[in-house]
């Protein structure tokens, strides 16, 4: 097999033939249109000029096409071409490897520490508490997936494209300790299962054991009760509870800049001039409140010593 | 561990026996629910005499002769409603003062909005209520009146009568918080991590909701679970479950807390102390709790969890006044005001503290005015 005949199943003949075909057609149909338009009793539309410039601007491109796809075609110019699209995947992996990385380290660290979350907690005590699957997929997001976010954005909509992002990543750092937060509330009710169970042993050993059902709920309930309050009192859930409440701040304030971007191109105010307009309006209706009393002030001392403010009017 | 050897076989009995009971409670259940059922809440007549913005001044109408020199105003909190003084007609604190022939207005703070979120606490109190006093000492002709501040309301009432002295009588405070350097209860704990700033600047107005899920993670065995178990058990209980339903529309009616007030509450009492310092200046005045020389009474409760004894408890030794009372009510932060018990000691011993105090200071003044202009 000649190696012309080793290329015909190529990308290089594949794409050469297909960027002949595609040229031949194309300047085919430029010419058809062309003809359409000339023949008598076809309808024209009232302005043909704009309908002229649309075809105008058609048979350009098409010349551009069709003086560019023999171009294309030479061998050396394919060549490069397919090189390059041959490299995207490459560059491809490239910027995944991080993420990847990220991801399988995220899963071995979970997977390690899974197992041990009963284990390296005690009944009424949260002191150390083994959070640290939160603070690893913090870390990675953090380290490896954040930083696509960051990409630096371009062109005339950047601005828009920077706060999508910004929302994303916010939305993303909300949720994972929006996560920890919850997972921290149901902690309790764990410990306390544990706890019941050796309440139980320990009745069971002593002989007892309640008989009625409610005795049992009463008892989880007050296990239950008193591991939420060590709980709320540690400075781990009151760090925890802080980090949520800054973080939904933060991916508020980025999802309304996003719903402004938006508004500002419908015909209705944005929240931040709607709050410039409450601003001046409360500024507006205090100062006015502020004289009103003022004046009130006025009159009722000059009715009560009028001699003092005879040099004034009256007021009214 | 070895398995815990329960007794099976009679909690299955038990548990039987508990299953008919459900069913048959079910079935009555059903028939309660389904029937009108009285839920009203705030039923006590009124008319709206002052309005301002969003604030409305009541005047309760008086159901017997007035008896008292002095009329009454009452200061709510601006967290959730006034209403809770009014629950149901055998339970209102609201019906005692009025029997007992007190003349009573209350503050209804309203439903704030995101144009509401620039006001600050002195806009409250140098404003609203300023204006609110004033209005009431108008339209009675006297010098002074009787001011009663109820938890926040509370607060708002000692800065107020530091800063107007002049115009208050006698001062009740209840299960208000003036002294925020405790770590009795949990709010005050988490206050002091939370970043006012931020919350403010990101939600506007502090959305009602999430303040209420936050008093419910005061205690969720209590009032996520239990409250609500105790709800299944006595559903075929018509009174019980109006009662119920009373007290849900109440607590989770939340108003918004304007985002200035809010922010200034946090920061300057709950993390800076400020107000027991004497040295909370609000509306560019230093508020000085040695300018509060009128008659104060201070009722809190033992097991309030939200406003401990210890955030209470201080304000008496730090006023000026030398007519002081603390009275610290077993129970807690609502049931002061709703429970059975309460009702037959707090609203009574409020009534009858005004009325020791009710003689006019000067004889030729409001005496010979209510003379002339008797209320009814």
């Amino acid at each position: 097999m000649d190696e012309k005949a080793k290329d015909a199943g190529g990308p290089a003949s594949m794409l050469e033939a297909w960027l002949k075909t595609s040229s031949d057609f194309w300047g085919s149909a430029v010419k058809m249109m062309a003809a359409a338009s000339d023949v008598p009793g076809v309808f024209k539309p009232p302005f043909y000029g704009a309908t002229g410039r649309a075809q105008e601007s058609w048979e350009a491109s098409m010349k551009t096409w069709r003086a560019i796809a023999p171009v294309m075609g030479e061998p050396g110019a394919l060549e490069g071409m397919i090189k390059g699209i041959g490299s995207m995947p490459e560059l491809l992996v490239k910027l995944m490897k991080p993420a990847w990385d990220g991801f399988l380290q995220l899963q071995q660290e979970y997977m390690n520490r899974a197992g041990r979350i009963g284990k390296s907690t005690t009944a009424f005590k949260f002191e150390n508490l083994d959070r640290d699957v939160f603070k690893v997929w913090t870390e990675v997001y953090e380290k490896e997936f954040r930083q696509f976010l960051r990409l630096p954005q371009l062109g005339l909509l950047r601005v828009y494209q920077e706060h999508l992002s910004e929302a994303a990543d916010r939305l993303n750092v909300f949720e994972a300790s929006m996560a920890e937060f919850l997972s921290l509330v149901y902690l309790p009710v764990e410990k306390s299962l544990k706890v019941m169970q050796e309440k139980l042993a320990e009745m069971a050993d002593s002989g007892q054991l309640p008989q009625r059902s409610a005795d049992y709920y009463k008892m989880w309930l007050k296990t239950l009760e008193g591991h939420y309050m060590t709980l709320f009192k540690s400075p781990e859930y009151n760090r925890t509870v802080a980090r949520t409440l800054d973080t939904m701040g933060e991916f508020l304030v980025a999802k309304q800049r996003i719903l402004q971007d938006m508004l500002q191109l419908l015909p209705v105010p944005t929240q931040r001039e709607m709050d410039e307009l409450y601003k001046e309006l409360y500024v507006l209706k205090k100062r006015i409140k502020e004289l009103e009393k003022k004046l009130e002030t006025d009159r009722n001392n000059y009715l009560e010593e009028p001699a003092v403010y005879a040099h004034a009017k009256e007021p009214a | 561990m070895a398995e815990p050897k329960i007794p099976v076989d009679l909690l299955l009995a038990s548990l039987a026996e508990d299953a008919e009971k459900v069913q048959e409670r079910a079935k009555k259940a059903s028939d309660v629910l389904l029937q009108p059922l009285d839920t009203e809440i705030a039923t006590t007549p009124y008319d709206v005499v002052y309005e301002e913005d969003r604030v409305k001044l009541k005047h309760y109408r008086p159901i017997t002769d007035i008896t008292f020199n002095y009329p009454l105003l009452v200061v709510y909190a601006l967290i959730n409603r006034e209403t809770m003084l009014d629950l149901q007609p055998g339970r209102s604190v609201v019906r005692t003062f009025l029997n007992a022939g007190l003349d009573l207005y209350m503050v209804d703070w309203g439903y704030p909005t995101r144009k509401d979120k620039f006001l600050t606490i002195d806009d409250h109190v140098n404003g609203y209520m300023d204006n609110i006093v004033d209005f009431i000492r108008k339209r009675h002709n006297l010098p002074k009146i009787n001011l009663m501040g109820i938890c926040m309301g509370g607060t708002f009432c000692v800065i107020y009568s530091a800063l107007h002295a002049h115009k208050i009588k006698n001062l009740i405070t209840t299960v208000t918080p003036t002294n925020f350097d405790t770590d009795q209860g949990l709010l005050h704990i988490w206050m002091k991590h939370i970043d006012a700033d931020r919350m403010v600047d990101s939600l506007g107005n502090m959305p009602g909701d999430l303040m209420n899920f936050g008093f419910l993670m005061l205690n969720p065995a209590r009032l996520i679970v239990d409250k609500y178990v105790g709800f299944l058990e006595n559903m075929d209980n018509k009174p019980f479950v109006e009662n119920f339903i009373r007290m849900e529309k109440w607590i989770f009616d939340s108003p918004d807390v304007p985002g200035e007030t809010f922010r200034q509450f946090v920061k300057d009492l709950y993390q800076k102390n400020l107000l027991i310092k004497n040295r909370l200046m609000v509306g560019g005045n230093r508020v000085d709790l040695s300018r509060i020389t009128m008659p104060l009474l201070n009722y809190y409760g033992r097991f309030d969890h939200l406003v401990p004894p210890a955030a209470c408890d201080q304000l008496t030794k730090h006023v000026g006044s030398v007519d002081t009372e603390d009275i610290c009510l077993d129970t807690g932060h609502i049931g002061i005001y709703v429970s059975g018990k309460s009702q037959r000691q707090f609203a009574p011993k409020i009534i009858e503290w005004l009325r020791q105090r009710d003689q006019p200071e000067d004889e030729n003044s409001a005496d010979i005015r209510m003379q002339a202009n008797p209320r009814k």
